[in-house]
């Protein structure tokens, strides 16, 4: 596939593509086969959960899908991009451009405010330093932050507070694909509940994908479709939410 | 992203304090040593930048420095006066003796023989002393020359010249003022005044008197002339007089620039100094780098996580190693401050002791140069996990 501008995906229309996707670690007898030759196809707008038993290569999958880690077979474009023909350089300047992160364990760097945390991807992007900060405040705002938790260092955030910064973190730049690797894992049961709320009020959109890895089936009420993994394949995608059953499966 | 590093840095406290500690420690004793050294070599030249009018010094042709040196022929002052191109010429007698205290202590100076006429080569002054009080019979200057505590007389007369000659080291003393005595080579030297001589290194008190005094309390050697210190005529530069003597009397002549030059690269081929102060140097930089590397390694290593977030968001490589160097840049650029500062500081309180302290340009130079160098090398140090990490292991746990 050519690679023109990889900052730039050719077809904003296009979906998430894989067929055939395996993934192993190790070399000879300590082998580990993580992906066994995943199918997968992801349309603009939609929440996708996969889910699975821990080990499964739920979040192998996750860092293909990301440009985190390079696969091994088969074919996968994101947005008709294939990272395999795009440099490192190139696919690290995707994901700047393109995806938001949303990580288990928050991963806020502990020395900057809730603001300047959720402005990162603006600044990792050139933006200037106010501008990307006094974006990311409009951002929280949205999500209930007043300008004393603006200033608020994450050790002075509840968990609840600081996942929904790492959402913000995750919208600022408008990325089209957000993934979130276990969101909920780390807060009770009504934070968790907030969390997805938010990340389907603000994260969900027409020409966005939301791949949520999770064991948390509280939550599965939140996605479009359900893809359940066992042993490195997708065993079975199922609608959930109210997609129309011709996009399940 | 350098905002993002420096609030990083300044939000771990204890490694901003550790990183800061080496490279003020670095900073400080890298310029402190050099400043030392400054001033040992600015020392080592103090006779020549003493006698500011002399623009050219003639020597044995075998001398490279003020010290150590080898006497001329007395008829080496003629032979100089008589070259074209010189209005003056004054001899300067430098000899080494040990001098007797009333109490019977003894103590070595360097005796430095002025012109009986001129008295060129005569240093400022104390009090009301007058450089004429220099002609009377067998009359001395001293100094204590960059020491302390080596020029102390008996106060009470009964433990000065005390009979039979049994020293009274352990009295009550005093600095040596005009009227009193010095026993050199049997030989009762009076002092007249106390000289404002520039330190010297090595420190050692100094006895200024005539040429002829120097003559005649010294033991008799066939040469007693050290240097002739020459004027130069209106309009002959110092550097051309200097060669024309060289090349009519056969003997080494030196504009006092390049005296003063030659003095202080004679004094780092051959000083123990040297080495010393090249070992204080080594340490600095070993220390420094220690205590820096290990520091930057350990916050570089534990914020790994952070630069790997970072790297998943689209932050690339040569922006993660910018933010390493940036951390390190402001802590370089704070820690030489600060250890310059205190170097300064050192030596304001350092130089009231007459330590030789003397912050030349090149000390906050290489001050400046051995933070660069640490600093870099610890960020340098430090990036290889940045460039190993994978940021997929961090969202797959592994």
């Amino acid at each position: 596939m050519p690679v023109s501008n990889p900052a730039e995906p050719a077809d904003r229309g296009a979906t998430i593509r894989c067929a055939g996707v395996t993934k192993t670690y190790g070399q000879g007898n300590a082998a580990v086969q993580a992906l066994r030759g995943v199918d997968l196809e992801i349309r603009t707008g939609e929440l996708l959960m996969l889910e699975g038993p821990s080990g499964c290569g739920k979040t192998t999958l996750l860092s293909v899908l990301a440009g985190l880690m390079e696969r091994d077979g088969g074919a996968c474009t994101v947005f008709d991009q294939d990272y395999q023909q795009l440099s490192a350089l190139e696919t690290t300047r995707f994901r700047a451009r393109h995806i938001g992160f949303v990580f288990q364990a928050f991963n806020l760097i502990p020395a900057l405010t809730a603001a300047e945390n959720a402005a990162t991807p603006l600044l990792i992007n050139g933006h200037k330093r106010r501008e990307a900060i006094d974006q990311a405040g409009v951002v929280l705002r949205e999500m209930g932050f007043d300008d004393r938790m603006l200033r608020a260092r994450p050790a002075e955030l509840s968990g609840g507070q600081q996942q929904r910064v790492a959402i913000a973190r995750a919208l600022v730049h408008q990325p089209r694909l957000i993934v979130c690797d276990e969101p909920t894992s780390a807060l009770d049961k009504e934070s968790g509940r907030k969390i997805m709320e938010l990340l389907r009020q603000f994260a969900r959109g027409k020409d966005r994908v939301l791949i949520v890895v999770t064991h948390d089936e509280r939550i599965f009420q939140f996605a479009d479709r359900i893809a359940r993994m066992e042993d490195g394949r997708i065993t079975r995608i199922e609608a959930a939410g109210g997609l129309p059953p011709r996009l399940a499966g | 992203m350098i905002f993002i590093a420096l609030r990083m840095l300044l939000g771990d406290r204890l490694k901003y304090g550790g990183l800061l500690f080496g490279i003020t420690f670095t900073s400080f004793l890298v310029a402190f040593a050099a400043s030392y050294f400054g001033g040992m070599m600015t020392r080592s030249f103090a006779l020549i930048t003493e006698n500011s009018r002399a623009d050219v010094w003639v020597m044995d042709p075998a001398v490279a420095a003020v010290e150590p040196n080898f006497n001329l022929a007395a008829a080496a002052l003629n032979r100089v006066r008589s070259v074209t191109g010189v209005q003056s010429a004054m001899p300067l007698l430098l000899a080494t003796t040990d001098a007797r205290f009333p109490n019977g202590r003894f103590q070595s100076f360097q005796v430095i023989g002025v012109d009986d006429a001129t008295l060129t080569g005569l240093p400022p002054l104390q009090g009301n002393a007058t450089p004429a009080a220099l002609r009377a019979p067998d009359a001395i200057m001293v100094d204590p020359g960059g020491t302390d505590g080596k020029l102390e007389t008996p106060i009470r007369p009964a433990d000065q010249w005390p009979a039979g000659n049994q020293p009274h080291l352990d009295v009550p003393t005093r600095e040596l003022a005009p009227g009193d005595e010095l026993l050199v080579n049997d030989t009762r030297v009076r002092v007249a005044g106390r000289a404002d001589a520039l330190p010297r290194f090595p420190p050692r008190p100094l006895l200024f008197t005539t040429y002829s005094t120097a003559q005649r309390i010294l033991p008799p050697e066939r040469r007693r002339l050290t240097f002739v210190l020459v004027q130069a005529a209106p309009g002959v530069a110092p550097r051309d007089l200097a060669a024309r003597i060289e090349s009519v009397t056969g003997l080494r002549a030196r504009s006092a620039a390049d005296f003063k030059s030659d003095t202080v690269n004679w004094m780092i081929e051959n000083s123990e100094d040297t080495g010393d102060a090249i070992t204080m140097l080594s340490i600095a930089l070993l220390v420094g780098f220690g205590v820096t590397g290990v520091m930057m390694f350990m916050f570089t290593h534990e914020n790994l996580k952070f630069y790997a977030v970072l790297n998943a968001m689209g932050a690339t490589a040569r922006m993660l190693l910018i933010m390493i160097f940036a951390q390190a840049g402001l802590c370089a650029l704070i820690g030489a401050g600060l250890g310059l500062g205190l170097c300064a500081l050192g030596g304001y309180f350092f130089g009231a002791y007459h330590f030789p302290f003397r912050m030349m340009w090149f000390a906050p130079v290489l001050g400046g140069a051995a933070v660069v160098l640490i600093s870099m090398a610890a960020a340098a140090f430090s990036v290889g996990p940045i460039l190993k990490m994978r940021p997929a292991s961090f969202l797959a746990g592994r």
